[in-house]
C-alpha cells in the first residue's frame, strides 16, 4: 500500500534514472538510522505502552492493572498540579516572547552590524544550560544574590525570587526567556527574509505606510514561522526539566514542579508503570496544545 | 537635482527605537554571561558583598584552584569528550548517508521509512525517558558509554536536513559519475560529500553544541560519578563542594560554582565564536521543518 506510489513515481519519465540492479544501496544507507530508531525508539515505546497498564516497579512479573495508572493520574492533584505549573510557565514565556522576538527580528532585517547583534542574542542559547542554571541560583539568592544586593543599594527591600512560591515561576521563566529568545529571533528572521521584496514595493506604490505594511504584509506572511516557533516553544516548555531540576528542585512548595520534573519523580520512586502512563498522557496533551495553538494562529493567517 | 523624499520625523524616531531595542536586548543577553565570567575571578567574599564591582587588583584564580582540588572535573570532561566523539561521529556519518538515500533513490518502502523520520522528529524526548531507561537496565547498560551514546545518535532532524541539502545536487552530476563507473558509495564519497560540505559544517556545529549541553538523558542514565558527563557533574556541584570541603562558606562555594560554570562554557564559546556563521545557518535551517 505504501510502496505503490513510490514505484509509480520512479516510473515517471522526468526521473530518468536507469535501474540496472536491484536497489540495495539505499536500504544499506538508511539501515543505521532505522536500526537506532527501531532499537531505541519504537521498541521502548511499545514496551512502555504495555508497562503503562501494569503496576511494575522495576522488578518481578508484569501485573496487568488495566487503566488504573491513567485513572490514578487523571484524578491526581499532583499530576494536574504539575501540568498547571507548566501551563503557567508557558503563559509567562511564549506569548510575550513571540511578540518581543518578532519586534527584534523586524528591527534586525535592515540593521547595521546585524551579525554582531545576532551573535549576542544567540550566545545564551548555546551556553550550557546547567551552567546558567547555577548562575541563576547565585544571581537570585534572597540573602546574598547580586540582584537583591543591587535592589538594596537602590533602597528597595529584598525579594524572595526563588523562595516565594509566587515568584519562583517568573524567575524560572526569566531563565527560559533569556535562553531561548535568541533562537526565536533567528527563526523569525529567516521567515521575514523569505518574504519577497516585490510585495513591499507594490505596497509602497499603493501608498502603504510602514505600519500598514507590517500589519497587512509582514504579519500575515510570517504567521507560518510564528506558529512553527510556538510549536517548538510549547514542546520546550512542557518538557522543561534541567532548569527546575537545578535551580529550584521543584520548590518552593512544589510551585516549580513542572510536568517534566513530576515524570522524573516516578523514575526516582521506581514507579515505572505509572511513569510510562504519565509519559503518554503528556505526549497527548503536548500534541493537543501544539495543534490548538497552530489552529488559532493559522486562522489569523487567512484573515 | 533629485531630492530624496524627506525623512519624516517619525521615521527617524523609528530608527532610533529600532537600535535602542537591539542594543538593549543584546546587552541583556550578554549581561549574565559577562557577570559569570568576571565574578569567577573574584574572591568569594567579594561576590556576595560587592557583586557589581570588578577590580583588576583583586582578580584571582583561587576559585578555579579550590574547585579543581575537590571536583573531578577532568572526569566530566573526559566523559563528555567520549560521548561527543561517539555520538557525533555516528551523526555525521549516517545522517548524510540516509539523507542521500532519501533524496536521490527510488526504492520500495521509501515513503514509509521517511515517514518514520518525520514521526521521530515530532516525538518529545521526554516520553522516551522511562522506556529507554528500562531498556538500558535490561541490557545492563545503565552507567555505560553505549547508553550515553547510542540512543539518540543519528537524529531525525539531521537526516531530514541532509536530505534537503542533497536534493539540491543536480541529478546530472550523479549521472555523470555513474557513467564513469562510480559505485553508490563512491558517488557519495566523491560527489555528494564535497558538494554538501557547508551543510555538513553547520550540522557538525549544531550537533556538537547539542551533545555537549545535553542533560536530561545523561542525568537519568549516568548516576555513577565515573560515567557522569560534565553537565551532570555541574548540576550537583554545590553538594559535591560542601561534602568535600568541610566548613566551606557560601561565598567560597559560589565562587567555585561560577568558576566551574565558566570552565564548562569555554568550549562552546570557542566553537561559537569561531563557527558562528555555520551555527546560525543550522538554526535557520530548522525553520525549514515548518
Amino acid at each position: 500500500m505504501v510502496t505503490a506510489p513510490a514505484r509509480a513515481e520512479g516510473a515517471t519519465p522526468p526521473a530518468r534514472r536507469r535501474r540496472r540492479r536491484p536497489p540495495l544501496a539505499p536500504y544499506l544507507f538508511v539501515a543505521p538510522f532505522l536500526l537506532i530508531f527501531l532499537g531505541f525508539g519504537l521498541y521502548p515505546m511499545a514496551f512502555a505502552l504495555q508497562l503503562s497498564f501494569t503496576n511494575w516497579r522495576g522488578a518481578g512479573a508484569l501485573e496487568w492493572i488495566g487503566l488504573d495508572n491513567y485513572i490514578y493520574l487523571l484524578t491526581s492533584e499532583d499530576f494536574w498540579g504539575s501540568l498547571a505549573n507548566s501551563g503557567v510557565l508557558w503563559l509567562l514565556v511564549i506569548p510575550g516572547q513571540v511578540i518581543v522576538a518578532l519586534a527584534i527580528a523586524v528591527a534586525l532585517v535592515k540593521a547595521r552590524l546585524r551579525n554582531l547583534f545576532i551573535a549576542a542574542l544567540v550566545a545564551p542559547f548555546v551556553t550550557p544550560l546547567v551552567a546558567m542554571a547555577q548562575v541563576w541560583i547565585v544571581l537570585f539568592d534572597r540573602d546574598f544574590g547580586a540582584v537583591n544586593l543591587g535592589l538594596r543599594d537602590l533602597g528597595l527591600p529584598a525579594i524572595g525570587w526563588l523562595t516565594d512560591p509566587a515568584l519562583a515561576k517568573p524567575t524560572l521563566a526569566l531563565l527560559v526567556l533569556w535562553r531561548t529568545t535568541g533562537y526565536a529571533v533567528i527563526l523569525l528572521l529567516a521567515g521575514l527574509q523569505s518574504i519577497p521584496s516585490q510585495v513591499y514595493e507594490a505596497a509602497r506604490l499603493d501608498g502603504a505606510g510602514a505600519w500598514t505594511q507590517f500589519w497587512r504584509i509582514t504579519l500575515p506572511l510570517v504567521m507560518r514561522t510564528v506558529s512553527f516557533y510556538v510549536v517548538i516553544g510549547t514542546l520546550t516548555v512542557f518538557q522543561l526539566f534541567a532548569e527546575p531540576y537545578v535551580v529550584t528542585d521543584g520548590g518552593p512548595f512544589n510551585s516549580t514542579r513542572t510536568a517534566g520534573l513530576y515524570l522524573y519523580d516516578h523514575i526516582t520512586n521506581s514507579d515505572l508503570g505509572l511513569g510510562s502512563a504519565n509519559s503518554f498522557l503528556l505526549v497527548v496533551m503536548v500534541f493537543a496544545l501544539s495543534l490548538a495553538s497552530v489552529r488559532i494562529l493559522r486562522s489569523r493567517e487567512d484573515g | 537635482m533629485s531630492t530624496p523624499p524627506k525623512p519624516p520625523a517619525r521615521h527617524q524616531l523609528g530608527v532610533v527605537g529600532r537600535y535602542a531595542l537591539l542594543v538593549a536586548t543584546a546587552a541583556l543577553s550578554l549581561a549574565p554571561l559577562a557577570w559569570m565570567l568576571l565574578s569567577a575571578f573574584k574572591p568569594g567574599a567579594e561576590i556576595i558583598t560587592d557583586p557589581f564591582r570588578f577590580r583588576v587588583s583583586t582578580m584571582t584564580l583561587d576559585n578555579f584552584r579550590a574547585m579543581l582540588e575537590t571536583v573531578p572535573l577532568e572526569i566530566g570532561f573526559r566523559n563528555t569528550a567520549i560521548v561527543v566523539l561517539g555520538k557525533g561521529l555516528l551523526t555525521m556519518l549516517f545522517c548524510p548517508l540516509a539523507g542521500y538515500a532519501f533524496a536521490k533513490y527510488e526504492f520500495p518502502g521509501k515513503r514509509l521509512l521517511f515517514g518514520t523520520v518525520l514521526i521521530t522528529l515530532m516525538l518529545p524526548t521526554l516520553v522516551l525517558l522511562v522506556p529507554l531507561l528500562l531498556e538500558m537496565s535490561e541490557l545492563g547498560w545503565v552507567n555505560s558509554f553505549p547508553a550515553l551514546i547510542l540512543p539518540g545518535a543519528i537524529d531525525a532532524f539531521g537526516v531530514f536536513w541532509m536530505r534537503q541539502i542533497v536534493a539540491s545536487i543536480p541529478d546530472e552530476l550523479l549521472d555523470a559519475g555513474r557513467m564513469d563507473g562510480c559505485g553508490d558509495l563512491r558517488l557519495f564519497r566523491s560527489i555528494v560529500l564535497p558538494v554538501i560540505r557547508p551543510g555538513l559544517a553547520a550540522l557538525a556545529v549544531l550537533t556538537f553544541i547539542n551533545i555537549y549541553n545535553d542533560f536530561v538523558w545523561p542525568v537519568v542514565v549516568a548516576t555513577d560519578p565515573e560515567y557522569q558527563t560534565l553537565q551532570v557533574m555541574l548540576s550537583s556541584l554545590s553538594q559535591t563542594i560542601t561534602a568535600n570541603q568541610l566548613g566551606a562558606d557560601w561565598a567560597s562555594v559560589w565562587g567555585q560554582l561560577l568558576a566551574a560554570s565558566t570552565v564548562a562554557a569555554v568550549p562552546v564559546f570557542v566553537i561559537f565564536v569561531l563557527l558562528q556563521r555555520h551555527l546560525i545557518k543550522g538554526v535557520m535551517a530548522g525553520s525549514l521543518k515548518g
